[in-house]
């Protein structure tokens, strides 16, 4: 194997606000505060996929990723008044709550989960995106993901939100930083813990690398 | 740089990352291609990240946004009755449809007229297919024998004008041009003989006679140009 070479690209991850949609945001979000339901309807047309894959991909059940969802939104439209741009993207700020919620919902039904089970979960639908490629390319995909979704619900609540947020939303660093709360070190050490995790538990699950 | 295993496990999402200096890559290059413990390490690891990179986004159900707009803002007005029936009107009512119909009415009105379909007095044999071709043959010759005789008629101003540049540039000596008195003779009296011709005038029947032979060699204006310059004898 040549040096540097493990089969990996290294993509430059472009965080989810770029300026021309933190300013849409930020807009919105004043006609909201003015009484604009429009506004509103579109701000959650615009948040409803990432959140909604957020919380499947912690929880890994579709229907709690739904109540979830729900329950996210209803929070945001109670606190929108206390939004601040100046802190930061409307995004990020929405991510913040969704963890929190999540966290808190992880805590609440700790006793009762069956972490290694997805049997009840509800049948999901693939991104549209997908439908350009091979079947044998989407098969492969599609076990892939349902192993990945396997073994993150294996990994602690901590390590599974940040490699989330960095491997599946691709957020930055300093907007990991900010949902989460923490210091810049602990959110890298906290990622490269979860993808080591990971890997082991996929290896166990019988993932090899190709 | 020593690079150690522990090193390899602590730092290895800033090399995958692309965060590690050139040489502490290179030291974990070095290491990593060395040690048999950290080969697997890297490769798993690897192998995750462009799994989790290629895995898409899931389409949450369709109706959990109705359900987030229910919670939130109410039930949404559903249309009845006559605004069911002409709601997407209002979809008409925005200024990018507006610039459509009237670029297609304004293209619709062109190649009508250039059909030779008369507004006022519409008939409908206008508009069948072979009055259509024969209205637009004749517009065609029409303006295309426009548009000769336009280039024509160019033309011949342009040899005009060079005509009259090239003679008012012809060489002037003070002997021709200034007037000379008759010797002896008092300025303003006369003398009883025939005048003489002033230079003026011999310029201008010049000009006169080059339109007689540019009239002779344009046989299309020749009979305009007879009829009005030619005869107009200037004095």
């Amino acid at each position: 194997m040549a040096p540097g070479n493990f089969g990996v690209k290294l993509v430059t991850l472009a965080g989810f606000e770029a300026d021309d949609t933190l300013e849409q945001d930020a807009q919105l979000v004043q006609q909201c505060l003015q009484g604009d339901g429009s506004a509103w309807e579109e701000l959650v047309r615009r948040h409803t996929r990432r959140i909604f894959n957020i919380c499947y991909r912690f929880t890994g059940n579709g229907t709690e990723a739904e109540d979830l969802s729900q329950d996210v939104f209803l929070r945001v439209y109670k606190t929108l008044g206390s939004y601040r741009s100046a802190h930061g993207g409307f995004a990020t700020w929405m991510t913040s709550v969704t963890r929190n919620l999540l966290i808190d919902h992880y805590r609440r039904t700790k006793r009762d989960r069956i972490t290694d089970s997805l049997e009840d979960a509800m049948p999901v639908v693939e991104n549209k995106e997908s439908v350009g490629r091979r079947p044998d390319q989407q098969l492969l995909l599609g076990e892939l993901s349902h192993q990945v979704q396997t073994a993150l619900t294996k990994l602690s609540p901590e390590l599974r939100e940040a490699v989330i947020l960095r491997d599946l939303q691709q957020l930055e660093y300093n907007e990991i930083r900010q949902v989460l709360d923490v210091p810049e070190g602990t959110v890298k050490s906290r990622i490269n813990r979860g993808r080591i995790e990971l890997a082991r538990i996929l290896q166990q699950m019988g993932v090899r690398p190709s | 740089m020593t690079w150690t295993c522990e090193l390899t496990e602590a730092r290895l999402s800033d090399y995958l990352d692309g965060l590690l200096s050139t040489d502490e890559r290179h030291a974990f290059d070095m290491h990593v291609n060395a040690c048999a413990h950290c080969v697997p390490l890297v490769a798993g690891v690897s192998h995750l990240l462009t799994g989790l990179r290629s895995i898409e986004q899931i389409e949450p159900p369709p109706q959990l946004v109705t359900l987030i707009l229910n919670q939130t803002i109410g039930p949404r007005e559903t249309k009845k009755g006559w605004r069911l029936a002409f709601g997407w009107l209002n979809a008409l009512a925005s200024a990018r449809f507006a610039y459509s119909a009237v670029s297609l009415i304004a293209t619709v009105l062109i190649l009508l007229t250039a059909s030779g379909f008369s507004l006022r007095k519409p008939k409908l044999a206008d508009l069948s297919p072979v009055n259509i071709y024969r209205t637009a043959d004749r517009q065609a010759h029409l303006v295309y024998a426009r548009s000769t005789k336009f280039v024509s008629d160019l033309r011949v101003v342009y040899e005009i004008q060079s005509r009259l540049s090239k003679d008012n540039e012809l060489p002037t000596t003070p002997e021709t041009t200034m007037p000379q008195s008759a010797p002896g003779k008092a300025p303003g009296s006369t003398d009883g003989t025939r005048p003489a011709t002033p230079n003026q005038q011999n310029r201008a029947n010049g000009i006169g006679r080059e339109l007689e032979l540019l009239a002779m060699q344009v046989p299309l204006i020749g009979s305009a140009l007879s009829g009005r310059l030619l005869g107009r004898r200037i004095p």
